[in-house]
């Protein structure tokens, strides 16, 4: 009877041991990352991603017939990227024919959360079926969340988080994991030993705050690694390059790393680099964003991109369906492997996605025909140039 | 004869106190960038290196340039806060009418001097004719200006910056070009201002406005003029700004706009008008740059950044006031 118990206990430590692990295994964003404890409970992000991964929601309190008129309370034309996701929802609800959806109601938050807040509440008084929400502030926008929810209209949190668990789902990637994973590719680089530099976005955007949360793990665990300095570029390359040219003078060679949240301070970096004549070091920290990758290509640059696809606000859109079919949704779906080239790529694979014929400020991947590209008025380069 | 000394010595207390303020007043800006490089040489030696100064001194020209624009405005009284979304337009125009192509890129320049001439004049028209306060005209033209390129562009700009343009990026020793682009403008501007009667115009109408008026100075169009040149130096430093990134970007100069006021303010040129000059100006942007280059050389956070510029603005403001009240 001992030996029963004592095998039965064994067997559950291992199961519980088996789920502990793979839970703390998260390849998502392509990304593989391994969490120890101390990481997990160290990030109230973590936690909630890790949490909501193995969860569904029941939706068949929305269930309802459709045509259906969705809200979509968007970053709106506040940059390249945040425009091509606009191009992407009403080229995909076109798509998807008015006898799916009748209407889509817009709200151009310009990028702020202060103009966000009032603008889901007029969205709601327009009584949608559903709303589709790219947050600009995780604080700002869990009230308007609530009181969505409250109000019988299901929330699918498109490209960020609010800090409220009470949504439908998000439709992302676990931004902590990129971060990490950009780090970990200046750690693995550099063979564990050297010094780095990291420039990250914007101080108290979310998407910023969780990546630099991510890769500061991974440094704090790898004692070789020693950060010279850490300073905001605020996603520009113009403040990017300032930054990296003061690193320059200070640092000179000494910096054999780079870690940067995103790829508009990439090309800052780089061409920081290219004016001081100096050896351009790996840099974990770039995107499908077709000017970073020019200058890639052209100044062979060693880097690891990550992605944060505009065209996920498709997969929004049809979880924001698959809510008012009344199916259940996972609480958190990852847009990496479902949208097509949306993977993290190095710049060994770096060429396969640059394309000529776009402008410098598009980001990839754009699932719309190209041609809708040109006849929404986002250039393509003409021959002559 | 005690009582006659007592006031006597009052009298000379009073007279002292008052050159001290005058000193204060007029060489102010100047004592506190020596200090700070006092105090830089002690915490961030690295500053005084070549390279250091080079890269230094051309950040300051992007900040100096349009600077120089902003105080021509704070002299008439005036403030100009569309530059900001001049800058934006100035990229935009650049990379759309160059379009990747070096030959175009005069006639991208030209449009957008164009484009600035047309904003500064309505800044001028709504100041002068409808005697809209300077504040709300430009913020106005600040939110038109952004909202056309935005409507324009759509979020995406198209187009491509001629690489030719990098040449913004060229450098000799200490002298870049738009070191040289701001050293060269300042030079011209400052015998304008000192040499001419335009200069003496200007200061007059923004010490006195209705006393230039009587005296036979077309204040309007002076005021009008001021302001075009203002966007016109907008429009340059958004070219040197595009050249530096080689990149259209739409968020391009953001926190100059009110940084160069700052610069201008700092350098003693009242909000009221009337009071300061280039020279100050100078001054006042290398403080400001000088600042930023060594919260990074410290490695400190960007918020203490922000923290030592709002104490200098606020300190400087103070400073000038007090000294301006009693002198």
């Amino acid at each position: 009877m001992k030996k029963l118990f004592t095998l039965l206990l064994a067997i559950s430590l291992a199961l519980v041991v088996g789920a502990v692990s793979l839970a703390q295994d998260d390849d998502m964003s392509g990304m593989s990352f391994d969490f120890t404890e101390e990481q997990i409970a160290a990030s109230p992000y973590l936690q909630s991603v890790l949490s909501r991964l193995d969860q569904s929601y029941d939706t068949s309190e929305f269930a309802k017939d459709g045509p259906y008129r969705i809200a979509f309370a968007a970053q709106g034309t506040s940059n390249a990227w945040s425009a091509l996701m606009d191009a992407h929802a009403y080229w995909y609800v076109d798509h998807l024919g008015e006898d799916v959806v009748s209407e889509l109601l817009y709200g151009d938050a310009q990028a702020s959360a202060d103009v966000q807040v009032p603008q889901v509440e007029d969205l709601l008084a327009q009584e949608p079926d559903a709303l589709i929400l790219v947050p600009m502030g995780a604080a700002a926008l869990s009230a308007p969340v609530e009181r969505a929810m409250m109000q019988g209209v299901p929330v699918v949190l498109c490209a960020s988080a609010v800090e409220t668990d009470n949504f439908v789902t998000e439709v992302g990637t676990n931004l902590w994991v990129v971060g990490a994973s950009l780090a970990q590719y200046v750690v693995d680089q550099l063979d564990g030993e050297g010094n780095i530099v990291i420039m990250t976005g914007i101080p108290g955007v979310t998407t910023s705050d969780i990546m630099e949360e991510g890769a500061d793990a991974v440094f704090a665990a790898n004692p070789g690694i020693n950060v010279l300095d850490k300073q905001p570029g605020f996603w520009s390359p113009a403040d990017a390059k300032g930054i990296m040219e003061t690193w320059l003078v200070q640092y000179g060679d000494d910096i054999d790393g780079i870690w940067s949240g995103g790829a508009q301070m990439s090309q800052g970096i780089i061409s920081a680099y290219l004016d001081a004549g100096l050896n351009i070091p790996p840099i974990g920290g770039g995107e499908w964003q077709n000017g970073f990758l020019r200058l890639a290509l052209e100044h062979d640059i060693e880097y690891l991109a990550w992605q944060y696809p505009n065209a996920m606000i498709t997969m929004c859109i049809d979880a924001a369906l698959q809510i008012l079919a009344g199916e259940p949704v996972p609480r958190f779906i990852d847009f990496s492997g479902v949208i097509p080239n949306s993977e993290p790529f190095t710049d060994v694979e770096g060429a396969d996605y640059f394309r000529e014929d776009w402008s410098d400020d598009v980001h990839g991947p754009i699932t719309m025909p190209d041609e809708k590209l040109e006849e929404l008025g986002f250039k393509v380069m003409d021959d002559s140039g | 004869m005690a009582l006659a000394k007592r006031k006597s010595g009052l009298a000379l207390s009073r007279d002292n106190r008052w050159r001290l303020r005058k000193f204060v007043a007029d060489y102010g800006v100047y004592i506190a960038l020596a200090i700070l490089l006092l105090v830089a040489a002690v915490l961030t030696p690295k500053l005084f290196a070549v390279d250091t100064i080079a890269v230094v001194m051309r950040q300051a020209a992007q900040l100096g340039i349009v600077a120089i624009g902003q105080t021509l405005v704070l002299l008439v009284a005036g403030l100009d806060l569309s530059v900001g979304g001049i800058f934006i337009m100035t990229s935009v125009v650049v990379a759309e009418v160059g379009n990747g192509r070096n030959e175009m890129i005069a006639p991208a320049i030209l449009t957008a001097l164009a484009l600035g001439a047309l904003v500064g004049l309505g800044n001028g028209l709504l100041v002068t004719k409808r005697r809209v306060p300077p504040f709300v005209a430009t913020l106005g033209m600040l939110v038109l200006v952004k909202g056309a390129t935005q409507a324009y562009t759509r979020g995406v700009p198209g187009g491509f910056v001629p690489e030719a343009l990098g040449i913004v990026n060229q450098s000799w020793f200490v002298l870049s070009v738009p070191l040289a682009l701001w050293l060269g403008l300042n030079a011209i501007f400052i015998f304008v201002l000192r040499g001419t009667s335009y200069g003496r115009r200007v200061y007059a109408v923004g010490s006195n406005i209705e006393a230039a008026r009587l005296s036979g100075i077309p204040v309007d169009a002076i005021r009008i003029s001021v302001y075009v040149l203002g966007s016109l130096f907008a429009v340059v430093s958004g070219v040197v700004l595009t050249g530096y990134v080689l990149y259209v970007d739409r968020f391009i100069g953001s926190g100059l706009d009110l940084d160069s006021i700052a610069a201008a303010v700092v350098g003693g040129t009242a909000f009221i008008g009337g009071r300061g000059g280039l020279l100050g100006t100078i001054a006042g942007v290398l403080i400001i740059q000088i600042l930023s280059t060594m919260v990074v050389l410290l490695g400190l956070d960007v918020e203490v950044q922000f923290i030592i510029k709002g104490l200098v603005i606020l300190g400087a403001v103070t400073l000038y006031s007090v000294a301006a009240t009693e002198a």
